[in-house]
């Protein structure tokens, strides 16, 4: 007897659609990063990637028309996710041709919907109207002709809602790269606040004046304020400002004019080269599970590793060249200035997972310095856990101490 | 600041009201807060241009113009987007759907390809019934529509999703669900609805026949016991068209009473359409008849009526989906659907047994009709009789 799930919707050819929400969004984010590299919000700059990912043949294979309105559902349902805050402009447009693309080569017929709740309409209003001023006019053009094919429901929730209460709530999981930086310091202060700090303390320094011992004087000894406070407030946010400008222009070489036109675009792509370092690098999964050990690991999270594969893990971690995995330097280090004019830089690396030293063997290093030019010459290992390299150059270090 | 606060008041009142129909989600992923249904239907339609959600296509070309006339651009731009971003550029021309592609950089297609080659893999391979049946049932209600436009769904209308599970009993069932999903329109009563639900137990015939095979039974359960009522957020919905029907929510709500709940109000099915509800969605709510046959309903899904929805009136509540149900055969020549269940019967091979009618005459009774050996039967309902 083949039992169903709750939902009844989900036996079948393609077994349980949960697995595909994580595989979708790995996809969709492969995507995004791709166009989000693009420094472009231009539908032109959308499609090579597109097609390169080959993106219609999602929805290929011997699908019953079932379960193929059901991954339809599933697949736009996901996609929408990236269509709202807290992403960037710059990934909202993005997740609005990804839309579009999914909507048009989907193979279910009659196609079905993307569902809007009542909650998001008001941003993807302002989203539009925002598009409109810093005259994006594709971003525009393909929202309305999305609006005008009638391919929205107007519903109230994302998606259909069961009580599910067996299922662990999947955490939905803002990738990190395409958030938008908050702007808290310009929130904090605007113009409005300022002018309102100013009222008080003139207000404030009336008052004390009129209780003073000498009628019209400030009286030095309950004096407690600071004169210049408003301006002092002002000149900070303008240098902090600049600054974040002038970070953004460094890293962030701008593609052409008028693609970063006007508030939402521009302030949004610097976080990408940064965090991109210490992302980790994903197992890859790939192939049509030739490897029994990798395959049984698909199909039964819960179960413990085989031995060979821990024992593989290990060999590989003890020696061997270094896994990427994310790493970071603690502690100062040393530097100094050998003989043949080379600087040299000695530290303590430590993994992630806390205390464990890597020993590898020697390898050549690249790195790559924001501030230009600085290469990585090479890397030995030397005496007890310190690592020893050289390079030419001017290096930065920054708060975390991390290579620049 | 007084003034401030009571000018600010007022405008919050209603931005208020607007906010508390405007569905948010109480508990992630599975239900959200209770709104009023007709509300939240204003909200959507006077926040929408009527022409997005009105059933006629709309121009091309007329929606080109007027875009271009509303961002001030000029004809070549307009034909230049046109072109760029026509859908066509999308698909990379003729491709076979059906073969999933070898070697590809997406997570999903490589999922797909390994659970695909899995199946071919398995000797036996062929669609599951339970996919076969919801498509087809699918396909039957896609864009319908009436020959008479007063039958017309009016545009606007609100559609709610509502799932009706069965009543399970066993542990060993609680991971299989039987349930039927159907579509409403808000301005449909909660009595169509109770029509709507069809469940094995309204059949049921209560009496011990064996005695009296041939005793037509006279009478179904529907017909005898007609009270039924819905639970929604607090308040019991009875169905008292008929005069024989009771409000069998009173014991309840006086226990509840008595018992230190909230108190619950109790109203008429027959007066109240769904536009008038104030529920939650996702959130599991009652439908009780026959006294004690209780099914759990929930509301998955609340929008505005669609251009490609079944437009016709008549024929919602709309049945979308319905779990088929296996039905039980005769034991003896497993080949007709049972329709008498014998307990305490030396003749069968065990306890309860399932006959056919033919079976179970040839069985239990000789030429005469004189009853042989000492049992018990009872008239059987099979469960799938709706399928």
């Amino acid at each position: 007897m083949m039992f169903t799930s709750p939902r009844g919707e989900q036996a079948g050819t393609l077994g349980r659609m949960d697995n595909y929400i994580q595989a979708l969004k790995a996809d969709f984010e492969e995507l995004l990063g791709q166009f989000q590299r693009t420094d472009s919000v231009r539908y032109e700059n959308f499609l090579p990637i597109w097609r390169n990912l080959d993106f219609p043949s999602l929805f290929y294979g011997k699908i019953v028309p079932n379960e193929m309105r059901i991954f339809c559902r599933l697949a736009l349902a996901t996609a929408y996710q990236y269509f709202l805050p807290p992403y960037t402009f710059q990934i909202r447009v993005g997740g609005l041709y990804l839309l579009y693309g999914l909507y048009h080569t989907q193979l279910a017929s009659p196609k079905e919907k993307i569902r809007i709740a009542l909650k998001d309409w008001e941003e993807v209003m302002k989203f539009q109207q925002d598009a409109a001023n810093a005259q994006h006019y594709d971003v525009v053009y393909i929202l309305r002709k999305l609006l005008s094919e009638k391919s929205f429901y107007f519903a109230a929730m994302p998606k259909q809602l069961n009580y599910q209460s067996k299922k662990k709530p999947l955490r939905n999981e803002v990738c990190e790269e395409f958030r938008e930086r908050p702007q808290r310091v310009k929130d904090l202060i605007s113009m409005d606040t300022l002018e309102e700090v100013m009222n008080v303390q003139q207000h404030y320094e009336k008052m004390k004046a009129a209780i003073s011992a000498t009628p019209g004087q400030l009286d030095s000894a309950i004096n407690f304020i600071r004169k210049d406070l408003v301006s002092q407030l002002r000149s900070t946010m303008m240098e902090y400002h600049k600054l974040e400008e002038q970070q953004s222009r460094d890293t962030v070489p701008k593609s052409g004019d008028g693609d970063n036109a006007a508030g939402e675009g521009s302030s949004e792509q610097q976080e990408a080269s940064k965090s991109r370092r210490h992302r980790q690098v994903e197992m890859d999964t790939s192939g049509s599970g030739t490897d029994p050990s990798q395959l049984v690991l698909f199909r039964k999270k819960k179960r413990p590793l085989s031995l060979k594969a821990r024992t593989k893990k290990n060999l590989i971690d003890k020696v061997g060249t270094l896994k990427q995995e994310a790493t970071e330097f603690t502690g100062p280090g040393m530097m100094e200035e050998n003989s043949k004019g080379f600087l040299h830089l000695k530290w303590t690396m430590r993994t992630e997972k806390g205390g464990q030293e890597w020993c590898g063997m020697g390898a050549w290093w690249e790195i790559v310095v924001r501030s230009g030019c600085c290469v990585l010459r090479e890397l030995k290992r030397s005496r007890s856990t310190a690592w020893e390299f050289s390079y030419k150059g001017a290096v930065q270090y920054d708060d975390n101490q991390c290579l620049c | 600041m007084a003034a401030a606060a009571s000018g600010g008041g007022a405008g919050d009142g209603d931005r208020a009201d607007a906010q508390e129909n405007v569905p948010t989600y109480e508990w992630e992923d599975k239900n959200t807060k209770a709104f009023h249904v007709a509300a939240f239907g204003r909200l959507w339609r006077e926040k929408l241009d009527p022409a997005l959600y009105c059933y006629q296509d709309t121009e091309e070309d007329a929606e080109h113009a007027q875009l271009a006339r509303e961002l001030e651009l000029s004809e070549e731009t307009m034909e230049e987007l046109r072109v760029i971003c026509s859908p066509d550029s999308l698909t990379g021309g003729d491709v076979r759907t059906d073969v999933v592609p070898h070697d590809s950089s997406l997570k999903t297609v490589r999922l797909r390809k390994r659970k695909q080659d899995y199946k071919d893999s398995l000797r036996r391979d062929f669609p599951a019934k339970q996919d076969v049946f919801a498509s087809e049932l699918e396909n039957l209600a896609i864009g319908r529509r009436p020959m008479d436009p007063e039958l017309l769904v009016p545009e606007g209308e609100i559609i709610l999703t509502v799932n009706v599970l069965y009543p399970v009993i066993f542990e060993a069932f609680k991971f299989c669900r039987h349930h039927m999903t159907l579509q409403v329109m808000g301005s449909q009563k909660l009595s169509e609805l109770r029509d709507a639900i069809c469940c094995v137990s309204d059949l049921q015939v209560y009496g011990e026949f064996s005695s009296t095979p041939d005793m037509a039974p006279e009478f179904i359960s529907k017909d005898l016991y007609k009270s039924a009522f819905f639970f929604f957020e607090g308040v019991f919905y009875d169905d008292m068209r008929y005069p024989e029907c009771t409000a069998i929510s009173k014991s309840t709500i006086e226990w509840a009473k008595s018992h230190d709940f909230p108190t619950y109000r109790s109203a008429k099915m027959e007066e109240t359409t769904f536009n008038d509800l104030v529920v939650k969605i996702g959130y599991p709510y009652l439908y009780c008849h026959q006294g004690d046959c209780e099914h759990v309903v929930i509301i998955t899904d609340i929008r505005l009526a669609h251009r490609d929805d079944c437009l016709d009136k008549n024929l919602y509540p709309l049945l979308i989906y319905k779990h088929r149900m296996l039905t039980r055969k005769c034991s003896v020549c497993n080949l007709y659907i049972s329709r008498w269940l014998t307990t305490d019967d030396h003749l069968a091979p065990m306890d309860p047994c399932l006959f056919c009618d033919m079976c179970f005459r040839t069985l239990h009774y000789d030429k005469e009709g004189n009853k042989l050996g000492h049992f018990l039967a009872y008239p059987y309902v099979d469960p799938g009789a709706f399928n």
